[in-house]
């Protein structure tokens, strides 16, 4: 009984700039241990092939090095690697793939699907329909010829391919690299695994999105794990188990803060992730003076705690209370500082109203905290 | 604060107790000479409120020399209502009292508690100095020290603006000030003053703008490595596809039969020339056969015109030769008559030379007779003379003579040569043995005659040849030779000459005797001038000639003087018949001429005629013309045939259009040509192309470029983070600054106030500007420029001092502080003016504050209302009580 994992969308040499040199390199290197664990799961299933439907590099000029260590990371498995160029890595005149064939990087048990040809994998039991895209954006659907190619009727017949399946995808209008979502009917395909989606989808019960094993952006469902096919024979329906294998999930939340147990409510909400994670949060609404240190103290913890913490707090007003004043003995004019940039949060500045009390806040908790009143 | 009392013991010099009481609400004046204890009393308050009772080092209040003392002073006034009583002692038995209302305060607490009320501070060791005076420090002046206000006020600040401040609310900040400069100095650690980013900010800044341009740098390289390989991967199928179809074989292909068809049209073209000369040719024997008919036409047409003018001729001929005989017998006559006037005027000649000579000898024979008598005498006339003109008489030439003989000798001479040249010359070579007779004369052998008339040549045997001299002029030439002759030789014979050489002698010698005759004679004349002599050699002379004369009339012949005519008339008869003979001569001439050459005309045109009419006549030309009519016809058809051939084939040539055909071949091969090239450049263009790619792939541009964008993120955000906290600081300290302003002015306001109700009483419209230290500031006058305070005179100063100090009186009175205002000797650098200006101010301010006011010259302020309470008198009060 044939059974193979379906991945895609690797993305090797993705570089996150947002998160900064530090955190950016490790997302980048996490996307190949991924790739190695996928190797290391490929032997302990003992799966017959892991197909890589497309995207498995970035971009085109990735460097020399960065291509040498993807193909290393397949070690593990030693079974067939069929891959097949996504968009981000089109078969092109030159491309990625003929650097690494000049390289002498491909090791012998990974399979260039660089052209729409069959191959046979007969002693896995299956022929493999590729649909390699040779441009960046095509705009026709490439896997059109499946339809006429005959194979080994003993085989199964397995398409692979990188694209938009049309009129399932919600951003598929005119999207390019179209794909007909009746192709598994059409080219009797026991299967079709695609890439491209970077969530894992099922468009039928014979068509897969697997999605990236390796998140990498906030919007995205079900990314961060791989499927586990079985089918039986030709014609048998495809047994698919999505297995998730992803190490840093990614989470985006944005949150009000409108009374004092929302502070408490976030904070503990924090503290309870237990994964290392990207974490991106939004704030917004109001909080006094004593909340922000709080909730400071509790970003501080959590930056510590987790990959990657954005936060964004531009929409949180500070409106400090008497207490605060009080506590921060704003006396005399320094008070109606105070309670003027508070004010200013109303306006459209509110940003720079809001840090310029955080400074104020702060130099005047220093300046009681730590130096002697005058 | 109203002092009541003031008494004072033990202190400097009143080492008595001195009481002074009844101090009035407003000015107190109190006067003295200097060293009268004034200024000990102003110490005496100043110690009782500023110095610790307990203090050790104030041994300058005690009386001078006396270490035991215990300076004390005791103070009574009322403030807010209340009686207030402060004792204090110094240095031994220390104590510090202070009752209010009957509450009591001591020691420090009480001196706390006054430090608080008044404004000032208490120093907590030693004595205490200008620094901890506070308020009263400002309010009360020291002696001399009225223009120093700057250092009072700064002591006095805090004080006043906790004190003023209380009445402001809760504007002022106890930490305002500090917490501005540290939002300041943030401020400036990204912020120049103008506003421009330094430091961590414009570094970022900076890096960020790098960071850009090195990004696009990036982006451009990526773009140029796409299109690349979008080029790589277009050559590659164009190469793919062009191997495959080899598409300029197919077009060498179109220019092989293009040029078969061109070949094809060349060979036609070939063809058409060829038969366009053909009809060329034809065209050319055609007129030539068209010519030969019609000189045949010609011919025939000749020969009638020439047998016409032959006929013509011939006519001609015949009425010529009738008129020669008519015209031969006029010239006979002519020549008859001619003859016969010749004879006539020759002798006529004669005649008249006879005539002349027998006159001369008739006169000859006169002379001598009629001089025969004076002969004898003439006789005796020198021989010489008479030999000479013997010799000369001899000589008949003379010069007349002479030139009319040369012309006849030339004129003949001229017609001989004429004669010569024209006449018939008759050359003959006879053969031996054979004679002929030519004009008479026998001649033989070879020779040669010139025939000068019509001469009988008579050949034995043969007969007799006429030959008639043909010039025109022979026969008158000969005439007139033969009498130029008969002219010299009478001449001649005249002149007894037998040549013009001789002649020439004969007047040679003449011309040589005359002139020795004359000489002579000249001579002969001068001794003999009678003419006797002249007379017997005229005789002699005539004698001679009359024998001269004789011997020549009878040389002359005797003729019959009535049957001549006159000579005169003889010449012109000659001349008459010699013109109409040469008339009639050169008639006949002519008419000979004539007759001549048209016999000969007559002779060829008959020629011609029979040539051409033996032409005409030949049979070979018959012919001849058969044979030109029949190649006419066959070349016209031929002709017909050959212009249809070529224009057929033109036709053919014109569709084919050789030109286009040309361009087709060249277009082809040129294709041909460049498709290869480009192929062959196409496959070099790849080999560099992909060398190119393989390089720039390797160097990981797009991993390059996510990486510095990452770089460019980060930065970005760093540099969001500084611009927006450069933003928050900006805000921050505007909002301080501003509310810092807005509080020194609230603060300002006030003092404003008072400062300007006095200073109109100095200096009208004038205008007292105050710092945020509440310091005065510039001086504003009207219609002078704005001084600073410490530019001002010290008089100046002094008097802004006083105004100032009342100026903070009355805000500290507005808010219930205490004002008591001491003055020791104010305004003694002031003018009379002025002072009396400043009088009226002080006298205003003392409507509200009392004022002490100590003076060693109490003249000066007698205007002021009060007594003056001397220092003496009230030493002596206290004294006598």
């Amino acid at each position: 009984m044939p059974r193979f994992l379906h991945t895609a969308d690797w993305q090797i040499g993705r570089q996150y700039d947002r998160f900064g040199p530090e955190d950016g390199p490790a997302l980048t290197q996490a996307r190949l241990t991924t790739v190695e664990r996928i190797a290391a799961l490929g032997a302990e299933l003992a799966v017959d092939a892991v197909l890589v439907a497309g995207d498995i590099f970035d971009a085109q000029t990735i460097s020399d090095r960065t291509v040498r260590r993807l193909f290393m990371a397949l070690q593990a498995f030693n079974g067939p690697w069929i891959m097949l160029p996504g968009n981000h890595d089109a078969a092109l005149a030159e491309s990625i793939w003929t650097r690494a064939r000049r390289l002498n990087a491909v090791p012998d048990n990974v399979h260039l699907l660089l052209t729409p040809e069959v191959s046979l994998f007969a002693e896995q039991g299956f022929a493999v329909l590729p649909a390699p895209l040779t441009q960046r954006h095509t705009f026709n659907d490439l896997t059109e010829w499946f339809d006429h190619a005959s194979t080994p009727p003993e085989l199964l017949r397995i398409g692979i391919a990188h694209g938009s399946v049309q009129g399932i995808l919600a951003e598929d209008i005119d999207s390019p690299n179209p794909i007909d979502p009746q192709r598994a009917e059409r080219a009797r395909l026991d299967y079709l695994a695609l890439g491209d989606w970077h969530g894992c989808r099922q468009i039928s019960n014979r068509i897969w999105y697997s999605g990236t094993p390796e998140q990498d952006r906030f919007k995205s469902n079900g990314a961060g794990q791989l499927m586990d096919v079985r089918i039986d024979a030709p014609g048998a329906e495809p047994q698919v188990t999505p297995i998730a294998i992803g190490e840093f999930p990614w989470l985006q939340w944005q949150r009000r803060l409108s009374v004092a147990s929302d502070l408490d409510a976030l904070i503990e909400e924090l503290d309870s992730i237990e994964r290392s994670s990207v974490i991106n949060l939004t704030l917004e609404g109001e909080l006094d003076l004593a909340g922000e240190q709080r909730l400071q103290t509790a970003l501080g913890r959590a930056q510590a705690q987790h990959r990657v913490l954005e936060y964004h707090l531009a929409e949180l007003r500070l409106i400090p209370t008497d207490e605060d004043i009080a506590a921060l003995q704003a006396d005399g004019y320094l008070g109606e500082v105070v309670n003027q940039l508070r004010d200013l949060q109303q306006a459209d500045d509110h940003d720079t109203a809001r840090e310029a009390l955080g400074i104020l806040s702060s130099l005047l908790r220093e300046r009681h905290a730590g130096g002697t009143p005058a | 604060m109203k002092l009541q009392q003031l008494r004072v013991s033990q202190f400097r010099q009143f080492r008595e107790p001195l009481s002074i009481d009844g101090f009035g609400a407003g000015i107190n004046l109190i006067c003295g000479p200097n060293e009268s204890g004034k200024s000990t009393l102003v110490r005496a308050i100043r110690a009782a409120f500023f110095e610790r009772h307990s203090s050790g080092t104030l041994g300058d209040l005690r009386p001078w020399g006396d270490s035991g003392a215990a300076p004390e002073v005791e103070l009574v006034f009322t403030h807010a209502g209340k009686q207030w009583q402060l004792s204090k002692r110094f240095l031994q038995r220390k104590r510090c009292d202070l009752t209010v209302e009957g509450e009591r305060f001591s020691g420090d607490e009480a001196e706390d508690k006054l430090a608080a009320m008044l404004g000032f501070t208490v120093a907590t060791r030693g004595a205490s100095k200008a620094e901890h005076w506070g308020i009263p420090g400002l309010l009360w002046i020291e002696q001399g020290m009225g223009q120093e206000l700057g250092e009072a006020v700064t002591h006095a600040g805090d004080h006043l603006k906790s004190v003023l401040g209380a009445s402001l609310g809760e504007m002022t900040s106890s930490d305002g000030d500090e917490i501005t400069r540290q939002v300041r100095s943030r401020l400036e650690e990204l912020l120049t003053g103008g506003g421009k980013p330094r430091g961590d900010y414009k570094a970022s800044i900076e890096r960020l703008a790098a960071l850009g341009s090195d990004l696009r740098e990036l982006d451009q390289r990526i773009i140029s490595y796409r299109q690349q390989v979008d080029r790589l991967g277009e050559l590659r199928q164009q190469q793919a596809s062009d191997e495959a179809e080899r598409p300029w074989q197919t077009l060498r292909a179109q220019q092989q039969e293009a040029e078969q068809k061109q070949a094809e049209v060349t060979l036609l073209a070939d063809q058409q020339q060829r038969e366009m000369q053909e009809l060329e040719q034809n065209r050319n024997s055609r007129q030539m056969v068209l010519d030969q008919l019609r000189a045949h036409d010609e011919q025939s047409e000749d020969l009638q015109q020439r047998q016409s003018k032959a006929q013509q001729l011939l006519g001609q001929l015949e009425r010529l030769s009738a008129q020669h005989a008519e015209l031969a017998a006029t010239r006979d006559t002519a020549l008859a008559a001619y003859q016969q006037a010749r004879e006539q005027e020759r002798k006529a000649h004669q005649l008249a030379r006879r005539q002349t000579l027998e006159r001369e000898q008739q006169q000859l024979l006169r002379q001598q007779q009629q001089y025969q008598t004076s002969v004898a005498q003439a006789r005796q006339l020198q021989s010489d003379l008479l030999e000479q003109q013997q010799r000369l008489a001899a000589i008949r030439v003379d010069d007349t003579q002479f030139a009319r003989l040369e012309a006849l000798q030339t004129q003949l001479r001229e017609l001989n040569i004429r004669q010569q040249s024209i006449a018939t010359r008759l050359r003959f070579e006879l053969l031996p043995d054979q004679q002929m007779s030519v004009g008479g004369e026998l001649v033989n052998c070879t020779g040669e005659s010139l025939l000068l008339q019509e001469t009988w040549i008579e050949i034995a045997g043969v007969g007799q040849l006429t030959i008639t001299p043909g010039g025109q002029d022979l026969g008158e030439l000969v005439r007139q030779i033969e009498r130029g002759q008969e002219q010299l030789q009478a001449l001649l014979d005249e002149l007894q000459v037998v040549s013009l050489d001789a002649a020439r002698e004969q007047l040679e010698l003449g011309r040589t005797l005359n002139t020795a005759i004359l000489t002579n004679r000249r001579l002969q004349a001068g001794h003999a001038p009678e003419g006797i002599d002249a007379l017997t050699q005229q005789l002699t002379v005539g004698k001679t000639r009359l024998s001269e004369l004789e011997q020549e009339l009878h040389g002359l012949p005797t003729l019959a003087e009535e049957q001549l005519p006159p000579i005169n008339i003889a010449e012109q008869a000659l001349e008459q018949a010699a013109g109409r003979l040469q008339q009639a001569e050169k008639a006949t001439g002519e008419h000979n001429e004539t007759l001549i050459k048209l016999r000969q005309n007559v002779a060829s045109a008959d020629e011609e005629c029979r040539l051409l009419q033996a032409r005409l006549d030949d049979p070979q030309r018959r012919q001849q013309q058969l044979q030109l009519n029949d190649s006419l016809l066959a070349l016209r058809a031929d002709q017909t045939r050959l212009e249809q051939l070529t224009q057929e084939r033109a036709a053919r040539i014109a569709n084919a259009r050789p030109d286009i055909l040309e361009q087709d071949i060249q277009r082809y091969s040129a294709s041909a040509a460049q498709l290869e090239q480009t192929f062959n450049q196409r496959r070099e263009e790849l080999i560099a192309l992909q060398a190119r790619l393989q390089s720039e792939g390797a160097d990981g541009l797009e991993e390059n470029r996510a990486k510095l964008a990452a770089e460019l993120e980060s930065e970005s955000r760093r540099h969001q983070q500084l611009e927006s906290r450069a933003n928050a600081l900006n805000l921050l300290h505007g909002l301080l600054s501003e509310k810092r302003q807005q509080l020194t002015r609230q603060l300002q306001a006030p003092l404003q106030k008072h400062l300007d109700h006095y200073l109109q009483l100095l200096f009208p419209q004038a205008r007292l500007e105050v710092d945020e230290n509440l310091l005065p500031g510039r001086l504003i006058r009207h219609g002078q420029e704005a001084d600073e305070f410490d530019a001002l005179s010290f008089g100046s100063r002094e008097q802004m001092g006083l105004i100032s100090r009342l100026a903070y009186a009355d805000l500290l009175r507005e808010v219930g502080r205490p004002t008591l205002i001491i003055l020791d000797d104010a305004l003694v650098h002031s003018d009379q003016p002025r002072l009396e200006q400043m009088k009226r101010i002080l006298f205003d301010a003392a409507q509200r504050h009392q004022v002490l006011l100590f003076s060693c010259h109490p003249d000066k302020w007698r205007d002021m209302g009060v007594p003056a309470r001397e220092m003496e008198g009230l030493k002596v009060t206290a004294t006598g009580s």
